[in-house]
């Protein structure tokens, strides 16, 4: 029930491996704050809501894996979401995207899990 | 806090050049099999048969192995004969991946192990770890990754497939831990405490540069001493930062004073710590109009700007964190690079002296009383 046929998963396998790394680094993020939160209210609330994120993504990339649609979604959802944002904050005067890492991490790897998703949904389609 | 080390800067160059030979080699056998060059043929079926997953992986850990034996002569030693080893390693294995049936198992050894030599290496200090080496472990975190999802999961028993689940991102969290600890516990010469980037300047000051040093000392000492109550300061355009209990020093920005470059009489912020008995003024902050544009160092070594970066910048509530090695973020805050500034102490400095990128931490605790 609500499972997509797809004869081909390998495009949802890798997208759900990157997901798995954003999550991962998500989730540093978010421990990295604690310490900063014993002394800084706000950085508490932003590191309990980074690390629950970072399971939810974990979830969503197990999920992806089983052919879920809604999975499939909320990634698209927060893949577009994340790259506008990225997209917005290069373009101030800030310093957000210096060097290959960053720009790996924050602009690659969300383009290709959009581009994996858009070649899974397109399989998709192909085997229905 | 992480650059590109100048003798790294090659891997990038190797890693776009592999890249681009990956490309035009499957595009060149394509064109053969196409006109049934036999060779080519065989060659080309077996590239077809092979999974996405397989081909992403092989491209990746020919990208790792790339960038390895091009870093091989700026590393002197067991690390350049490591990195040898590890390069042709790399590349055997991306070529293994299409020709055997065996290459799994090895290569996920393969990969675990350099990773987590790489965090033996930051860890013990010997290599410091930069932008090339970490996009270099992220590539083969990714081709780690997919290697584990090749695997047969039906074989598995409950155990196996939580360890399954489980160990993949725990290596990518473990990678993320050692780096960031090997990279605070040796950093190089110009980061002063972490997350501030210090200006190169020479070893030894002049005495002409120790006689401007004292000039712009005693020209910015006597230019803010009219702001010494902070309702003067805020009728002339400062603009105090928001209070926090994690900062004792607040600083009044004046952003009419933008564009002014190392004025005494147009310093872009006043810096004031909270004492017991209110507010008191310790210094002026110089600051320069865009990141990465030094400002001039008449005292040469005495006046070294510096520049913040690799930090979290939380604007609900003006608060900050650390960035992670792969320039990570708590949701809700982002990476800023500030441009560089230049303190000038105006109150005795201690050991730190009147320019440091930090007050002497003796000096603050005796200005706010804290212990």
């Amino acid at each position: 029930m609500n499972q997509r046929p797809s004869t081909n998963k390998s495009a949802a396998e890798i997208a759900s491996v990157l997901v798995v790394v954003q999550a991962s680094f998500s989730l540093m993020a978010g421990l990295s704050a604690i310490p900063f939160a014993i002394v800084e209210p706000g950085l508490r609330v932003l590191a309990v809501v980074t690390i629950l994120m970072a399971a939810a993504m974990l979830w969503l990339a197990r999920n992806l894996r089983r052919g879920r649609r809604w999975a499939w979604r909320w990634l698209v959802g927060l893949e577009v979401v994340s790259l506008a944002m990225t997209a917005f904050l290069s373009l101030l005067p800030i310093g957000t995207i210096r060097g290959p890492v960053p720009l790996l991490v924050n602009l690659v790897i969300p383009t290709a899990v959009l581009v994996l998703l858009a070649a899974d949904r397109s399989d998709a389609r192909g085997a229905a | 806090m992480y650059d590109i080390a100048t003798d790294h800067a090659g891997g990038l160059n190797a890693a776009l050049i592999t890249l681009a030979f990956g490309f035009v080699f499957v595009l060149g056998l394509g064109l053969l099999a196409g006109r049934r060059v036999a060779w080519a043929v065989r060659m080309m079926q077996v590239y077809d048969a092979a999974p996405a997953m397989t081909k992403v992986a092989a491209t990746l850990m020919l990208l790792s192995g790339g960038i390895h034996l091009a870093l091989v002569p700026g590393h002197e030693g067991i690390t350049g004969l490591l990195f040898v080893i590890d390069g042709l390693g790399f590349v055997g294995f991306a070529i293994a991946a299409f020709l055997t049936t065996w290459w799994r198992r090895p290569a996920i050894l393969w990969l675990a192990a350099t990773i987590v030599a790489y965090i033996v290496w930051v860890v013990a200090g010997w290599e410091t770890p930069d932008q090339i080496g970490i996009a270099c472990k992220l590539i083969e975190l990714v081709a780690l990754g997919l290697l584990t999802r090749l695997a047969n999961p039906t074989r598995h028993t409950w155990p196996r497939r939580a360890w399954r689940a489980m160990a993949f991102p725990l290596m990518a969290c473990v990678t993320t831990l050692g780096i960031w600890v090997g990279g605070l516990a040796h950093p190089d010469a110009l980061h002063a405490h972490a997350g501030a980037l210090l200006q190169p300047v020479a070893a030894v000051a002049t005495p002409d540069q120790q006689a401007a040093a004292a000039r712009l000392l005693a020209d910015t000492r006597a230019s803010i001493a009219r702001y010494q109550d902070p309702a003067a300061a805020i009728l002339a355009g400062f603009k105090p930062g928001p209070a926090s209990s994690a900062e004792p020093l607040r600083h009044f920005e004046n952003k009419g004073n933008a564009a002014a470059v190392l004025d005494p009489n147009r310093p872009q912020a006043l810096v004031y710590a909270q004492t017991t008995h209110g507010l008191q003024l310790i210094g002026a902050m110089y600051q320069m109009p865009r990141a990465g544009q030094w400002g001039p160092d008449p005292g040469g070594p005495l006046t070294q700007w510096h520049q913040h970066e690799g930090i979290c910048f939380s604007p609900f509530g003006f608060e900050f964190s650390f960035e992670t090695p792969f320039w990570t973020c708590p949701v809700g805050s982002t990476s800023i690079t500030t441009p560089p500034m230049l303190h000038v102490w105006i109150i005795d400095n201690g050991k730190e002296g009147p320019f440091s990128a930090d007050l002497d931490k003796t000096v603050q605790r005796q200005l706010t009383g804290s212990s």
